[in-house]
């Protein structure tokens, strides 16, 4: 995907950059890919800058271009923080947050799979997934 | 140093679970309370700014239009929590930018509207779609706060005990009971490692402030809070790597607020900051420059935050006690600090106060720290 590399006059004809983009489509790949028994969150890095983004987005969240492509993160990471959530209108509680770091330095808002007393800060972790789920538990 | 205006009149209703009034029955008592302090009548307004989360449309005009207000610009404004602060700081935008010399601010919200639980957030958001709530967020900071600082959750519940105990002294407060460190640490959890006592409550509240500018002031030859910063940031997002103790939108805010005012910290009487859960008014003691980085443990523990000490912190009692009515609340901050400024906050007064900060942010987005964050310096004005 690029912006409009043509001249025409912006208001003469529709291009894919002004497209409204489909966030909220149901993406029937999922957020992962199980490659070896490994899991892999499926993101996006940018060709110019190379920020790197999960959920996959198409415009850079740093510098607004328009050239995010696919890429894979995972399956290791390292937890941040945590918290287990006892309040929700949404979803059957207890259930444990947090975010996770993967080595190129992309954070990730994961699911986490563990007894309490096993989870830290700092603690190493490994990607999970199941049907269309997917999570970190201690690695 | 530009004119943004001097509160001159402001009020509140007390923040408490008001089920039975609409957003314009929460917020025209306060809005009257802010004219009669002052002595004017709603043909004097030249300008309206309301900041609200949940109100919905025009409701700055739901409001004014009940008391003969009209024919004037009214400028609504969400900014989550921030709202209220919001309205304040679109204020003084009027004021220093010639566009009125008497504006009305106000902040309104109605929580009870939802049935009770947390604060509920945009669900097109990823992280709100995968479970993220706002206490989420701060348990997550707390967590990693402990773990980096190498204490316990206790700590945390002394926050809580010191927001309770200066709410107890507050008539406006929704919790005016005192707690203690055992009585917070056993109350339900909420995220871990936060309970219910670490949580500020769910409510309903309403602020409003006149704000004038200096030549209307000496016009009228009253007394006020002199507003000598008024600042407003988004935060920047990441995909990346976020220190969770440093919270770069209330950093930043803070040094550009000391920096417009022509003082720093240390000639603060009082601060209202954003105590939404206890862990943030430690991390805001460091933000705020209140006491260098990593001694945030040392200030609340030496009673320095609180009356007797070197400044009061949420004499208010805070979101903690007060209540958080999210779009309320930074007006109430204001106001809070106009009573104390002027000598009119009652059995909670501190003595002498001359100047004020109050902090508010607004959270809920991924990628960010906080969304909006709002800081003000209030100084007393003869």
């Amino acid at each position: 995907m690029t912006d409009d590399p043509t001249q025409a006059p912006a208001g003469d004809a529709v291009n894919d950059a002004v497209l409204p983009m489909d966030d909220l489509a149901p993406d029937p790949e999922g957020d992962f890919v199980v490659r070896d028994g490994a899991v892999m969150l499926r993101g996006a890095r940018s060709a110019s800058s190379g920020v790197e983004a999960f959920p996959a987005r198409p415009i850079c969240p740093e510098t607004g271009a328009y050239d995010m492509e696919p890429a894979l993160f995972g399956p290791e990471a390292v937890l941040y923080s945590f918290s287990t959530i006892h309040v929700s209108a949404t979803r059957p509680t207890p259930y444990t947050l947090g975010y996770v770091d993967f080595p190129s330095g992309l954070r990730a808002f994961a699911h986490v799979r563990a007894p309490a007393d096993a989870l830290a800060c700092d603690l190493p972790v490994v990607l999970r997934a199941e049907g269309s789920e997917w999570w970190v538990e201690p690695a | 140093m530009s004119d943004l205006g001097t509160i001159i009149g402001a009020g509140m209703i007390p923040m408490g679970k008001h089920k039975t009034s609409s957003y314009v029955g929460l917020a025209v008592p306060a809005v009257r309370a802010a004219l009669r302090a002052c002595g004017l009548k709603p043909g004097d307004i030249q300008t309206v700014t309301c900041g609200h989360a949940f109100g919905g449309m025009l409701t700055g005009q739901r409001i004014v239009k009940e008391i003969g207000i009209g024919g004037v610009p009214v400028v609504n404004t969400d900014n989550a929590c921030s709202g209220g602060a919001t309205a304040l700081h679109l204020a003084t935008r009027d004021i220093a930018e010639g566009r009125a010399d008497i504006v009305l601010a106000i902040g309104v919200d109605k929580l009870t509207q939802f049935g009770g639980g947390t604060l509920p957030l945009v669900e097109e958001d990823p992280e709100v779609a995968r479970g993220m709530v706002m206490p989420a967020l701060y348990a997550m900071r707390a967590r990693r706060y402990l773990h980096e600082r190498g204490e316990t959750p206790e700590l945390l519940a002394g926050v809580s005990v010191k927001a309770r105990r200066h709410g107890a002294a507050n008539p406006f407060a929704q919790f005016r009971k005192e707690t203690t460190v055992e009585e917070v640490m056993a109350s339900r959890p909420i995220a871990e490692p936060l309970t219910l006592l670490q949580c500020c409550p769910t409510g309903d509240g309403a602020a409003a402030a006149v704000v004038v500018s200096e030549r209307k002031r000496r016009e009228l030859g009253l007394p006020g809070a002199a507003i000598r910063a008024s600042v407003l940031h988004s935060g920047k997002a990441t995909t990346g790597f976020r220190d969770m103790l440093t919270p770069e939108i209330t950093f930043h805010s803070a040094a550009e607020a000391y920096e417009q005012a022509g003082m720093g910290a240390d000639a603060l009487d009082m601060v209202e900051l954003h105590d939404a859960f206890s862990i943030a008014e430690l991390i805001y003691y460091e933000a705020l420059g209140l006491c260098p980085r990593g001694d945030s443990v040392k200030l609340l523990c030496d009673g320095a935050t609180s009356y007797g000490g070197r400044l009061v912190v949420n004499p208010s009692g805070g979101l903690l006690a007060k209540g958080h009515p999210v779009g309320a609340s930074g007006m109430a901050q204001a106001v809070e600090a106009f009573w104390h400024l002027t000598g009119q906050a009652g059995a909670r007064q501190i003595d002498g106060a001359r100047r004020a900060l109050t902090h508010v942010t607004g959270g809920g987005i991924s990628g960010m720290d906080h969304g909006a964050c709002t800081i003000h310096i209030l100084e007393a004005a003869a």
